[in-house]
């Protein structure tokens, strides 16, 4: 029973982690119908923003020194301003592309981030220590969780609250729900179509930067495509919750972390080297199922 | 106040629009007549900025609409009530009706706006917490042209109001439509397929057909409807000189 309580603390953490990140992708997907494969380099930014540039191993964190709470605002401009920038270079002039050249563009997008860190931070892989004092476990009788668990869920329900309040109760969040829906209607009303997307590429760099610090703390280790299997499972949970609702996303990356960390604690031991094609395998019944996802939602169909 | 000029727009290979010309005094009624596919929705579409003409100007109020973003001419004062019901389904009839008054500079003035336009439609006010996706076609209709007119347009264009709805419905539709104009002084552009009711409110009538406009008129000279018959299916000369046409293109 323990061990099973265990695990579903892991499975939480490590849900909170796909489901923010699906948020991220999510948020862009319904407003934009982009598939942004960058958001994974969005969430090694992050990481690489704490750093001094150097070819070195051992990471010496610059930003990472200081204190929190001038550290992750300083963290989060850093990936937000990554992420307007790629909007305004590569996405905003193809305002009128189909997905699939968005999506190919996001690829072109993740390949220069990629190839950015490699030329300022080199390619080995490095060691970081940030936030070491969430190692500390938290007792509850004989279940220890790992304080930085704890923060991690509590980080991701409270900004996934902020998000929703955001949205249901602030004009700019009307206004990009409206846009996520008919975008050309939301503009017919005066709603501004290149202000509301650099709003979501904005919160998808926000929501980026929470990965990334939970991340690494959990890690330790920074490495160019750090990000990348994150976003994969990301875009998994997107695609389960079903693509364009953001609840489904939630839904979704939990339910990932979920079957992950299940399958890595009860597969016969052999077998867990193959955990992620079980993962995939799982995705794909659900899928059989429930094809347009877990919380279906018309917006797909009606824009294809 | 609307002055379009020879447009012509294309989707594609396809030719929707082969050189358009009308105007819209400010105040005025002006209706679109036509059938499917003539490219009244087209028209509506190009002056609201949702397409871009390949050729011709589109001037409001002497200003040359072209290369100016939907929303900015949204901002301009001009209102585009689309065909087929653009409502925002998961958000609710309350927050539908305040999209389009977040660009409103006279914030303080919009709740006062709200309880008129609720009086006018009082379906809605009923409805005003539910997701506008659940409501009956009629009342969506009502919600999309109460929540034009909250944008405080000063020329509305409206895509075929009464397409899909009881005949009951449509004359409450157009009383709103009257009773605003008179209220606020708004302009109206209407598309509409069938003529009957549009003569009786219109100022004036183009029919239009095949991106083209066939006839052109005061709604008081056309009121027996044979002119307008004769323009809208292509009786006689009209006829000839489009089979041309399509060749050319052809």
């Amino acid at each position: 029973m323990i061990g099973f309580l265990q695990n579903l603390a892991d499975a939480l953490s490590l849900g909170s982690l796909y489901a923010l990140a699906a948020l991220g992708v999510g948020l862009l997907f319904g407003i934009l119908r982009l598939v942004n494969f960058a958001h994974g380099d969005f969430i090694s930014i992050g990481a690489y923003a704490l750093i001094v540039p150097s070819f070195e191993v051992t990471a010496q964190l610059f930003i990472g020194t200081w204190n929190w709470s001038l550290m992750i605002p300083a963290v989060t401009l850093i990936v937000v301003i990554v992420a307007l920038i790629s909007d305004a270079l590569v996405f905003r002039p193809l305002r009128r592309a189909n997905a699939p050249t968005l999506m190919i563009a996001s690829f072109a997008v993740s390949y220069v981030i990629q190839n950015g860190i490699l030329m300022v931070y080199g390619a080995r892989p490095k060691a970081a220590n940030l936030w070491s004092g969430l190692d500390a476990p938290i007792l509850l009788g004989d279940l220890r969780i790992p304080l930085l668990q704890v923060v991690t869920i509590g980080v991701t329900l409270a900004l996934m609250a902020l998000l929703t309040l955001f949205l249901k109760r602030t004009p700019y969040g009307v206004m990009m729900r409206a846009a996520a829906e008919d975008f050309r209607m939301a503009q017919y009303l005066g709603v501004r179509g290149n202000f509301v997307i650099g709003l979501a590429f904005a919160i998808s760099g926000i929501l980026a930067t929470a990965v990334s610090l939970l991340y690494l703390s959990q890690t330790g280790t920074l490495g160019p495509t750090m990000g990348v299997p994150l976003a994969l499972f990301a875009f998994v949970a997107t695609v389960i919750g079903g693509m364009g609702s953001l609840l489904g996303a939630v839904v979704g990356g939990f339910l990932v972390g979920f079957i992950v960390i299940m399958l890595q604690a009860y597969l016969p031991e052999d077998l867990r080297v193959f955990r992620d094609a079980f993962a995939f395998t799982f995705v794909i019944l659900i899928l059989l199922f429930r094809p347009s996802g877990i919380v279906p939602t018309r917006a797909f169909i009606e824009r294809v | 106040m609307l002055a379009i000029d020879d447009i012509h727009v294309s989707y594609g290979r396809l030719r929707a629009l082969k050189g358009i010309s009308l105007t819209v005094a400010k105040g005025e009624i002006v209706c679109l007549i036509g059938p499917n596919g003539a490219g009244k929705s087209t028209t509506l579409a190009a002056v609201a900025g949702g397409v871009a003409a390949t050729k011709g100007h589109i001037r409001l109020e002497g200003k040359d609409l072209a290369g100016t973003r939907p929303e900015a001419i949204a901002r301009m004062g001009v209102s585009l009530v689309p065909e087929g019901r653009h409502v925002f389904g998961t958000l609710s009839v309350a927050e539908n009706l305040r999209v389009g008054t977040y660009m409103r500079a006279d914030r303080g003035a919009v709740a006062a706006d709200i309880e008129r336009v609720l009086a006018m439609f009082p379906r809605l006010r009923e409805r005003i917490a539910s997701p506008a996706g659940r409501l009956s076609g009629g009342e969506q209709q009502m919600l999309v042209i109460a929540r034009a007119l909250l944008t405080k347009p000063r020329l509305l264009l409206v895509d075929e109001p009464s397409l899909g709805l009881a005949p009951k419905i449509v004359d409450q539709v157009y009383e709103i439509l009257l009773e605003a104009r008179k209220q606020e002084g708004l302009t109206l552009l209407i598309n509409e397929q069938s003529s009957h009711r549009i003569l009786k409110h219109a100022d004036r009538i183009y029919v239009i057909r095949n991106g083209h406009i066939q006839l052109a008129g005061a709604a008081a000279d056309l009121a027996d409807g044979e002119a307008i018959k004769r323009a809208y299916f292509g009786f006689g000369e009209a006829a000839s000189s489009d089979a041309n046409e399509e060749e050319d293109a052809a």
